[in-house]
């Protein structure tokens, strides 16, 4: 079947099968920055952004984002440079793998939300995991970020 | 997760005569449960094109459409000022915010989930579910409902009181399932006692709640032998994730600090 949707603000037509998740088809179209980690809607790291909400592309069928706008972490490239600094400086960028899901969780985080409380940051990542540090790395890159990086 | 074509409803007739015509047929809301138990469906039924997604109010009640997602819900300003935003802090408790932008009310709420923070949230209060075709019941009816229910839910009407609520979700880690939830409702001195994932579905404790709710001003006496009840009268259970007495244990300590807490 066929499903029409804006991937990175550029309109794709893709062929489908009806039960194809939305990190298959995207992966198969070379987007390989959309990982498939635990593929039970568990480890966000195959999130992506429908109409600017972070969702787990794993879990999601492709025929369920026609018309939607996707994005991935190559349409957000700029921001998530900028984050991938503060990894880097926190030491929360190691194997890498979780990287873009984060990338992609922590800029709709910035757009919801003006100054969100560390309860609120916590809320809004813990459905993304990384399984090499413990993640306070990340949360004290991400509030940097979010303090700086305005 | 199989399945051999994907059609969009068009309506709710539409989509209820789709239904009807294979036994293999199933109405997709997020679709989260389906992917996870991975069965095989001849036709997935889209519903998303129905305008079942969006929020209402008027002077009595909320009108929550079936398809709306768990994070818009718990988002709506309505939803958190009710009974102390803790209907909205059970559907904060599910998974990540990526899950619950797809994950939807409807969806939580049909699959009687026996681990759902949804429906344990919302039991202790006024709630309405309607059907197409034309059917009404409470939630509580519904759990109680047997077999499958040959109908579509399209809203969830949450009746607007004052009051105050209570929600705790025992889990071992963040993004578990629950050990065991709990959810403590008092309106006009009135309580409803909910405790679910014991490891079953979600159940009022009637007698204990009938026994608090006849105490003009309670005692810490009170609270603990509301607890008792609450313990003898429910059914218990061990799986892999605690056992039938530790469960018990857990209900005799978050009911007593439940009911201090709705009335503070």
């Amino acid at each position: 079947m066929k499903v029409s949707f804006y991937l990175n603000e550029v309109l794709v037509t893709y062929d489908v099968a009806p039960h194809e998740y939305l990190a298959t088809t995207l992966r198969n179209h070379a987007y390989k920055s959309v990982k498939i980690g635990c593929n039970e809607s568990s480890c966000g790291s195959c999130t992506v952004l429908i109409n600017g909400k972070p969702a787990m592309s794993c879990s999601i069928l492709s025929l369920q984002v026609e018309g939607k706008r996707i994005t991935t972490v190559e349409g957000i490239q700029e921001e998530a440079a900028k984050i991938a600094e503060y990894f880097g400086d926190e030491g929360a960028d190691q194997c890498g793998f979780c990287n873009a899901g984060f990338a992609l969780v922590i800029y709709a985080l910035k757009k919801e939300y003006e100054n969100p409380t560390e309860e609120e940051i916590k809320n809004y990542i813990v459905g993304n995991l990384c399984r090499c540090s413990g993640l306070y790395s990340h949360l004290r890159a991400i509030k940097k970020y979010l303090k700086e990086g305005k | 997760m199989r399945a051999k074509e994907y059609y969009r409803a068009s309506s709710l007739e539409d989509a209820y005569q789709k239904l009807q015509e294979d036994a293999k047929n199933v109405l997709l809301a997020g679709g989260l449960w389906i992917k996870k138990i991975g069965q095989s469906y001849n036709t997935l039924i889209d519903l998303s094109t129905l305008g079942l997604n969006q929020i209402s109010e008027n002077k009595d009640e909320i009108i929550v459409g079936a398809m709306v997602t768990e994070r818009d819900f718990e988002n709506h300003p309505a939803i958190r000022k009710l009974f102390n935003d803790s209907i909205a802090f059970a559907v904060r408790e599910v998974m990540g915010v990526n899950f619950r932008n797809l994950a939807t009310i409807g969806g939580s709420i049909m699959g009687r989930y026996p681990f759902s923070d949804v429906i344990s949230g919302l039991l202790p209060y006024h709630v309405k579910l309607k059907f197409y075709p034309e059917q009404e019941m409470s939630l509580e009816e519904y759990l109680n409902y047997k077999g499958k229910l040959n109908a579509i839910l399209t809203e969830i009407h949450i009746k607007k009181e004052e009051g105050r609520g209570y929600f705790k979700k025992v889990k071992t880690t963040a993004l578990d399932f629950p050990t065991i939830n709990f959810a403590i409702s008092k309106i006009n001195n009135e309580y409803k006692i909910v405790v679910g994932a014991r490891p079953m579905v979600a159940t009022i404790a009637k007698g204990a709640s009938e026994y608090i709710s006849n105490i003009k001003h309670p005692t810490e006496e009170d609270f603990i032998k509301t607890t008792e009840l609450a313990v003898e009268e429910l059914s218990f259970m061990d799986n892999k994730d605690a056992s039938k007495e530790y469960r018990m244990d857990l209900t005799r300590v978050y009911i007593k600090r439940g009911l201090k807490e709705v009335n503070e």
